[in-house]
């Protein structure tokens, strides 16, 4: 049956005007979302990014910047160093008393500088000390290189006492030493005595050694040792004066010089200077014992008291910055068909969405915080949190001021002001055809003014990858490597083409808010300290478009960035 | 409040403005939706999405037309495109066809309740309701509804036509509407 177009009429006015009368109160949810979504969703954006900035440059500062705390912290567990400690017996280590150095080693707070009160900057002293040696002990060590002859030289006297100093002042060269001056004075000038005190003296002027050492030697009658009188042995107590850095603090030697009866070959001067030399000799063995002696002590304290170095960490913390450059990949749009304005205007298929569409780069950046497990030497996994600031320019087209926008099916659709290229030919064309557009006086032509739109997005991501070491050492690196990101968009106010390609227009519900994207790059690293500074290239590219499939726009984007990325990194205790 | 002073107020982002203007249209606007959406709950979403919308694109309004019309428009739209998205419009039923039923004009009916039509209209397949909807009621033109739809125009025709003859069936199974026992008579039962 056929149906009367005034009957039809008057159902659909029915159907009309009963629909117009119809009303529903929505619930006060809606106008929660709807007011949320104005005013306070930009703030909490804003808020929640500077607490994630806020958060990430504190804590990245703090493990960056801050002293390490593996050698701090054990160090302070130790305690303070006290003086017993100090001058703790090294021989509680559990070696067996050793009367030959051992005992001889004491260390000791050095007294405040005089006048000043204050301590000296090396709290530390050493002062070697042991009692006088026993003649059997040191005469193993010196017999053999000892001659006396048979009759005491003359300048030893028994029952008195010639000093016999052999001084090695703070400035060698100022005076020769007294032995040297006695021998330089009795011996003959022609002597080799003579000769020797004086090249002796010279030597003594011109060497640097020990300039901190004092030895000073004194020949002491047998009364004094408590030894024989009669055996006529040569006490020599040298006594070194071993200068601490600020402190001063004698250190005294005792050498006894066992005579050797059987001896009657040497000179006296010769014997005299051989006798010093074996007291300086034996002066430098026993300086040489104690140094032993302090470096042992040092070790064993070292492997007793101290910390053990820290293994090395296979954890680090890494902060990235990166500037970038970004693009946009546009594609499909195969499905939509050349559109006409009204007035049947023929225009070709549009073809490649790209060629229509004009777009330029812009700067953006990425920033945020990586944790690094170092799985070998030249292999590191990495995961973090990243924040994406995207963004690229479009040019548009808008109606100048003196005029109103045509009412097309398009813009209408879209309430849009702005027209892609493609729409602005179509529009022109269709000017130019002089075909009347819908609300459009035909004989007024319109005129349109370019526009640029910026496109931005906010992005989070979870970067997860690995970098790989590929040429360098430990100091000095290249490495590249290679990220999966997942990240989420927090503004959906983008511009998207229409699927005409003729507008643009905002949709917040075309926007895919989960993505997925890929990063690689390529970087130089070199290490200072605990920190390791990079910089090098990198290129990230959006997996998936931003816009959602089988949405009312059939065009693809996919964003792309080119950049330079800075990175810090420190290894976490 | 006046519209203007509405209008200027929504332009500031003033709050109490853009509440006043929501108090306003949102009672019909959310009668728009319920006819587009499955239920009550997808009609307050789309109707929240849209007051979005009129808010932040209240710039572009051009002050040609009425106020109203443009925000209805907004919301029209946002339906569609709701729909569109949840590929729920290309759904279709075998195709009844119904009788027309003739009415004559003095035998319209001087009440009939509007939430059984609307209802009546909800019953629809959603291709079937949406073209009704976007022609019979909101004015669109079938070139607009393709255009919109991503169809053809004889499409829409077709599914209107369709669409007509099954809401005149629905009525007249629920007595809403009746049809004419003779050809000469023209009766319409109020139920």
């Amino acid at each position: 049956m056929k149906e009367s177009n005034f009957y039809s009429d008057e159902f659909e006015q029915l159907i009309r005007e009963k629909t117009e009368q119809y009303k529903m109160y929505p619930s006060e949810n809606v106008w929660k979302g709807v007011h949320n979504s104005l005013h306070t969703k930009r703030k909490w954006f804003i808020s929640s990014m500077a607490v994630l900035v806020t958060g990430i440059l504190f804590f990245s500062g703090k493990e960056l910047l801050g002293p390490s705390r593996s050698v701090s912290h054990k160090l302070a567990a130790a305690g303070p160093v006290s003086p017993d400690l100090l001058n703790a017996d090294p021989t509680r280590s559990g070696q067996p008393e050793d009367n030959s150095h051992a005992n001889f080693v004491r260390l000791h707070l050095a007294a405040p500088i005089a006048g000043s009160g204050r301590q000296p900057l090396n709290h530390l002293a050493i002062t070697i000390s042991h009692p006088v040696v026993s003649l059997p002990d040191l005469s193993e060590l010196l017999s053999h290189a000892v001659q006396l002859p048979e009759e005491a030289p003359s300048l030893i006297e028994s029952g008195g006492t010639a000093a016999i100093a052999m001084n090695k002042t703070e400035n060698p060269g100022s005076e020769p030493g007294l032995l040297d001056s006695w021998l330089i004075r009795n011996a003959p000038d022609n002597s080799s005595a003579h000769r020797n005190a004086e090249t002796a003296h010279n030597n003594n002027a011109e060497s640097q050694a020990t300039p901190n050492t004092r030895e000073t030697a004194e020949v002491l009658p047998s009364r004094q040792t408590g030894r024989d009188a009669e055996t006529d042995d040569v006490f020599v107590r040298g006594v070194i004066e071993s200068l601490s850095a600020k402190g001063r603090q004698p250190i005294h030697t005792y050498g006894v010089i066992a005579r050797n009866p059987s001896s009657r070959q040497s000179s006296v001067a010769g014997r005299i200077k051989d006798s010093a030399g074996v007291a300086r000799a034996s002066t430098a063995e026993i300086g040489e014992e104690s140094d032993l002696s302090r470096v042992n002590w040092l070790h064993d304290y070292a492997v007793y008291s101290l910390p053990p170095s820290p293994s090395r960490s296979r954890l680090f913390f890494q902060l990235i910055l990166a500037p970038t450059i970004n693009y946009r990949d546009l594609s499909g749009g195969s499905l939509a068909s050349a559109k006409e304005l009204s007035g049947g205007v023929a225009t070709p298929r549009p073809g490649d969405v790209q060629n229509w569409v004009d777009r330029t780069p812009a700067v953006g950046f990425e920033f945020g915080a990586n944790i690094l497990y170092r799985v070998t030497r030249n292999l590191t996994v990495k995961g973090g949190l990243q924040f994406n600031y995207s963004r690229y320019k479009m040019l548009a087209f808008t109606a100048a001021q003196s005029q109103s926008p045509p009412q097309t099916a398009s813009a209408s659709a879209n309430n849009s002001n702005y027209w892609t290229a493609y729409g602005n030919r179509l529009l022109q064309d269709s000017v130019a055809a002089q075909q009347p557009i819908q609300g459009q006086n035909p004989n007024v032509p319109y005129n349109t003014v370019q526009a640029t739109l910026y496109n931005d997005y906010y992005q989070l991501s979870a970067p997860l990858g690995f970098d790989l070491r590929i040429l360098g050492n430990e100091r000095l690196q290249f490495n590249i490597g290679a990220t999966i990101q997942p990240s989420y968009l927090l503004n959906t106010d983008s511009y998207i083409l229409s699927s005409d390609y003729t507008s643009y227009t905002k949709e917040p519900s075309a926007f895919r808010r989960w993505n997925l994207s890929g990063g690689v790059e390529a970087f130089l690293s070199y290490q200072s300290g605990p920190v390791r500074w990079q910089i090098g290239p990198e290129f990230r590219y959006q997996l998936f478009s931003t816009y959602l499939s089988g949405g009312t726009n059939p065009i693809s984007e996919n964003l792309k960035g080119y950049g330079i990325r800075l990175g810090i990194t420190k290894p976490l205790p | 409040m006046t519209e203007e002073a509405i209008l200027q107020g929504c332009l500031k982002n003033v709050a109490t403005a853009q509440r006043e203007l929501y108090n306003r249209y949102s009672p019909k606007m959310l009668a728009v939706c319920y006819r587009f959406a499955h239920n009550r709950e997808d009609a307050e979403d789309m109707l929240q999405e849209g007051f979005i919308k009129v808010f932040s694109q209240i710039h572009t309004f051009q002050n040609k037309g009425a106020f109203e019309g443009w925000i209805r428009r907004i919301i029209v739209h946002t339906c569609i495109n709701n729909l569109k998205k949840n590929k729920r419009f290309n759904e279709s039923l075998d195709i009844v066809h119904a009788h027309g039923v003739q009415v004559r004009e003095e035998s319209v009916p001087s009440i009939v309740q509007a939430k059984q039509i609307v209802e009546c209209i909800r019953i629809l397949p959603i291709g079937y309701r949406t073209v009704l909807n976007l022609y019979a009621i909101e004015g669109y033109s079938h070139k607009e509804i393709a255009d919109m739809l991503d169809i053809e125009e004889s499409t829409s025709r077709s599914q209107y036509t369709r669409a007509k003859q099954m809401l005149e069936e629905i009525l007249v199974r629920k007595k809403i509407l009746t049809r004419p026992r003779e050809k000469a008579e023209w009766l319409l039962a109020i139920r």
